[in-house]
This record gives structure tokens, C-alpha cells and sequence, in this order.
């Protein structure tokens, strides 16, 4: 039972498959929601904090936009794959699928939906004229770092959101002190110097500025994307490992 | 290299069926001193915050075990069809499980040497949403099959289903009889060494029914090895050459299918006329 990598490409792509149209089921835009969603928070977003900190960031709703969308990716990844076992529990106890196979997919199927969202970064950057320079290459390793973050970290999560139901409340919470924690909206010049270094050691934080700093034209800054490497792949190792001790005991939990 | 082989360790190849070595190359399923146990607790903790305050106010009930599979330990030849037989909640369905790698045994090791197709519960994976059509490239996905042999077998599937136009109506609005044909018509296409079968599954309309016990007989003829578990007894009869019989999750008889049988109708026999002479 998948054994070939044909068999396992196929179920991932079915599950993706069915993540997309489960989620826009019964409403009549369907697809496109993955558009209008950025893009209306970005504007009511704009129209208050552009008057806020209007002048301390340039271009704000760029600004916003490229932080959302890899904010956005993060939790709604890690949020997937953490509920990617109980969701499928009905499946999971009645015939054998590798569990590793849901989580994948969730995650996935995030990163379809983010590749789709930046066709929203790269129309609001034409529309307001932000130029388009060649560092914008260099969004791969932050994202390419990030996707490897959110692996770990959804890994994780799904082991012990099996066990204990309430790690999914929690890490609601979790995602919301992290969003104020990785000046998502506002530019990290408001915060005290002291407590910018803190900021730092927040793996999206770093991974959300250097992609900015990609998109504004700047090359990635090296120390953070080598601290955000190594985080990612620590964590992955930690999951990748929790996943393979507990994997067939999951079963008995459901 | 590093990131490639950790993403491919996570979609990759699982491990449980890796640790199964190749052995005697007659056997197809190897089971050794194998037993399941299930945690049962009266109030299950799963919540992080109860599991903090029982675990302070050290008052976590015991977790009672449940012995399913005792000690469990038999081989099946290749070409073999082993019947086994159990009253209900003896631990017939368990050991299938197991069998198709949903439980992992608390102890004990089973080996199992080639493909494995477990009819055990045919319309689970589908998704009501989804048109018939599309719930065939998505079961078939969740038994390990692949696009291209889909794509092949897609007509074929919707010929023994006789569901003719409404594979492109979404599932939710089948009959349960239609669905159950559906999923017959997927799950029997693989080529298996070993089927798992639970309950010889003739579903659907008398029509539907001879066909699909004779796709069943057409699958064991084929020399592959079948583990099954029926309560029909004649049934086990005609099909099995060999039966074990578990009670309480351990092996109580084990040989020729039809000295078991008898042996167990005369138990079943006995223990209803014991009930009979009580009520009395």
C-alpha cells in the first residue's frame, strides 16, 4: 500500500483536491474568495492605519499585504495540519492511509491558496505603482523556509491536538499573540528598541520581514533568514520524529 | 540534500511497512504471540486542562486495560483461505485491522508478505460532496491505487456499478444501496496476494448481488490467500480449507475448516441450551 511515488502523488493530489472544493462548497464565488478575502481586510486596513503610520511606512497597503499573506500562510498551515487527523478520524479508523498524508495535504493546499493570494501582492503592486525589482527571486528562501517551518510546527500540533482536543483553543490564542508579535500591520519603529530584539527570536517575524525586504527591493537580511533556518529545520526534525513515534498510536486515540 | 530527504521522510515511505522482512517465501502472513490492548477509561481525559488538574490533584483513574488479542500466534500459507471464526466481540474484526496496519498491536509482531486488500468498509472514503465520478479517482487514491490505472479501469467501474448517468450526480444523494455499489465496484479492482474480507459483502439488489459474489469467487479463485470472517458457517465451509477460532481474544481451535466448525456450531449449540435450561 503506497509504496510507488505515483500512488502517494495521486492521494495528495485528491486530498488538495478536495480541500479546495470543500471550502468554497456553497458559496457562489467560490475560488475567487481566496482573492477578495486579502484584499478587502487590506483596505479597511489601509484606510485606518495609513492615516496611523501613513508616514513611517512607505506604500502601506504593500506593506500590509506582503506581511498578511505570509502571516496568513503560517497560521492557517499550521491550523490545518494540526486538525488534519481528528477532522479525518471517521477514515483514519476504518482503513489505513498513511496519517503523514493529511497534514501534508493541508498544508499543501495552503500553499496553493497562498500562491494564488500573490496575485493580489503583485495587482496592488501595479495598481500603486510600487516597482517591481529584481530581489522579488529572492521571497523564495524566506518562503521556502517558512513552508518548512510550518511543517514542523503543523507536525506537532497535530500529534498532541489528537491527544488533547484543547491544544486547538489554545493555539487560537497562540496565533493571535503572534500576530501582534510579528508587526504585521504596523512598522516595527513604534515598538521600544529594547523589545525589538525580541521580535527577532519570532521565526515569522523574521521570515515576514526579509520577504518584505525582498519585495521592497532590499536583499534578505542573512543573520535572520539563517536564524529562521535553523529554527525551521529544528523543528521539523522535532516533528518529523514526535510523528514517527506516535503515528500508529494516533489510531487509538481517535 | 538535508531539506529534500526530511520532506520526503515526511511524505515518504512508512515505516511500519518497511520493518516487515521477506521471510519464507511460502508464507503469507506471519503472526507471532501478537495481543492488543485498549486503554478504556470510564471518564476520558482529553483535555489538556483536566489532564493538568487530575495529574496536581493526583486523582488520574487508573486507565482500565482491555485485553482484545491474547497471545495470538498462527501462519498462513500463500494460496491458504483461513476463515476465522469468534462470537462477537471476540477480536475477529481487530485482528483484521490490524492485519490492514489501521491498529498498531501493543505487542507481538505480524509480518505480512505481499499486497493487501482489505474489504473492510468500502464506502468510507468517500466524500458526499463529491460527484460519483470524482469519488472513484478519490477512493481509489485512498486504497493506493494510481491515476493512470483509474483512468484505464473508469469505464469499467461505472459498468459494474450500473449506475449508468448518476456517476455524475454527487454522492449525499445515492441510495445506501448504490453507494454500496460504488464502492464494491473500487475496492475490487486492485490485484491483491492477500484479500482481508469481513463478512462476504453481497450488497445491492438480487442482481447486483450474484455479481458481486461471483467478482469475490473470481478473486479468490485466482489463488491469492483470503483471510475471512463471516458468521455464515456454510459459507465458511465452501470457501475456507482452514479456520481458526478465537474467544476472548485467544485462539481456542485452530485446523481443517470443517472440524472447527463443527466444533464451534456445537459450542454456539451448547451455550444457547445452558441459556435455555437457566431460564427454565
Amino acid at each position: 500500500m503506497f509504496d510507488t511515488f505515483s500512488e502517494k502523488k495521486f492521494l495528495l493530489t485528491e486530498l488538495v483536491k478536495r480541500n479546495l472544493t470543500s471550502k468554497y462548497k456553497d458559496s457562489v464565488l467560490g475560488i475567487l474568495w481566496s482573492f477578495f478575502n486579502p484584499l478587502l481586510t487590506m483596505l479597511v486596513f489601509t484606510a485606518i492605519f495609513s492615516m496611523l503610520f501613513g508616514r513611517n511606512i512607505e506604500n502601506y497597503p504593500v506593506y500590509y499585504l506582503a506581511g498578511r499573506l505570509m502571516f496568513d500562510f503560517y497560521t492557517h498551515g499550521t491550523k490545518g495540519a494540526m486538525n488534519s487527523i481528528r477532522k479525518n478520524a471517521n477514515l483514519l479508523k476504518k482503513i489505513f492511509v498513511p496519517k503523514r498524508m493529511f497534514a501534508t495535504s493541508s498544508i499543501c493546499y495552503e500553499f496553493v491558496n497562498f500562491l494564488i493570494s500573490l496575485i493580489i501582492l503583485f495587482g496592488v503592486m501595479l495598481i500603486t505603482g510600487s516597482p517591481f525589482h529584481f530581489t522579488l527571486i529572492y521571497t523564495i528562501i524566506p518562503v521556502a523556509l517558512l513552508v518548512i517551518l510550518i511543517f514542523g510546527v503543523g507536525l506537532i500540533l497535530a500529534v498532541c491536538n489528537t491527544y488533547f482536543s484543547d491544544i486547538g483553543y489554545l493555539y487560537n490564542v497562540f496565533t493571535l499573540v503572534l500576530l501582534y508579535a510579528s508587526a504585521m500591520f504596523y512598522p516595527i519603529e513604534i515598538v521600544p528598541t529594547q523589545v525589538q530584539i525580541l521580535f527577532t527570536l519570532n521565526p515569522v517575524y523574521c521570515a515576514m520581514t526579509c520577504f518584505r525586504q525582498c519585495v521592497y527591493g532590499a536583499f534578505p537580511d542573512v543573520s535572520m533568514l539563517l536564524y529562521l533556518g535553523a529554527f525551521a529545520f529544528t523543528t521539523l526534525g522535532i516533528g518529523v520524529i514526535l510523528f514517527n513515534i506516535y503515528d500508529k498510536k494516533l489510531a487509538l486515540e481517535l | 540534500m538535508g531539506v529534500i530527504d526530511k520532506i520526503k521522510g515526511i511524505i515518504g515511505s512508512n515505516k511500519s511497512l518497511d520493518n516487515r522482512p521477506v521471510l519464507d517465501d511460502n508464507v503469507a502472513v506471519n503472526v507471532e504471540h501478537l495481543s492488543m490492548e485498549f486503554k478504556i477509561t470510564k471518564d476520558k481525559i482529553d483535555t489538556l486542562k483536566e489532564y493538568v488538574i487530575r495529574t496536581l490533584k493526583r486523582n488520574k483513574k487508573e486507565k482500565e486495560k482491555v485485553r482484545v488479542l491474547d497471545d495470538i500466534s498462527f501462519k498462513v500459507y500463500k494460496g491458504d483461505k483461513l476463515g476465522i471464526l469468534g462470537f462477537n466481540g471476540a477480536g475477529k474484526s481487530t485482528l483484521l485491522k490490524i492485519m490492514a496496519g489501521i491498529y498498531e498491536p501493543t505487542s507481538g509482531k505480524i509480518e505480512i508478505n505481499g499486497k493487501v486488500a482489505p474489504l473492510l468498509e468500502l464506502s468510507a472514503g468517500f466524500d458526499k460532496n463529491y460527484t460519483g465520478k470524482n469519488n472513484i479517482y478519490l477512493n481509489g487514491a485512498f486504497l493506493s491505487m494510481d491515476k493512470d490505472f483509474l483512468d484505464e479501469k473508469f469505464d469499467e467501474i461505472v459498468e459494474f456499478s450500473e449506475l449508468g448517468e448518476y456517476i455524475n450526480y454527487p454522492v449525499k444523494n445515492y441510495s445506501s444501496g448504490m453507494r454500496a455499489k460504488l464502492g464494491f465496484s473500487i475496492a475490487t479492482l486492485i490485484e491483491p496476494d492477500i484479500l482481508i474480507v469481513d463478512e462476504i459483502l453481497s450488497v445491492g439488489d438480487i442482481k447486483f448481488r450474484k455479481k458481486s459474489s461471483q467478482k469475490i469467487n473470481e478473486l479468490m479463485a485466482e489463488g491469492v490467500t483470503v483471510l475471512l470472517v463471516s458468521h455464515s458457517i456454510s459459507q465458511m465451509r465452501k470457501i475456507c480449507d482452514k479456520c481458526i477460532w478465537i474467544d476472548n481474544g485467544k485462539i481456542v481451535m485452530e485446523g481443517e475448516a470443517n472440524e472447527v466448525c463443527d466444533a464451534y456450531v456445537e459450542n454456539a449449540g451448547s451455550k444457547m441450551n445452558k441459556k435455555k435450561k437457566k431460564k427454565k
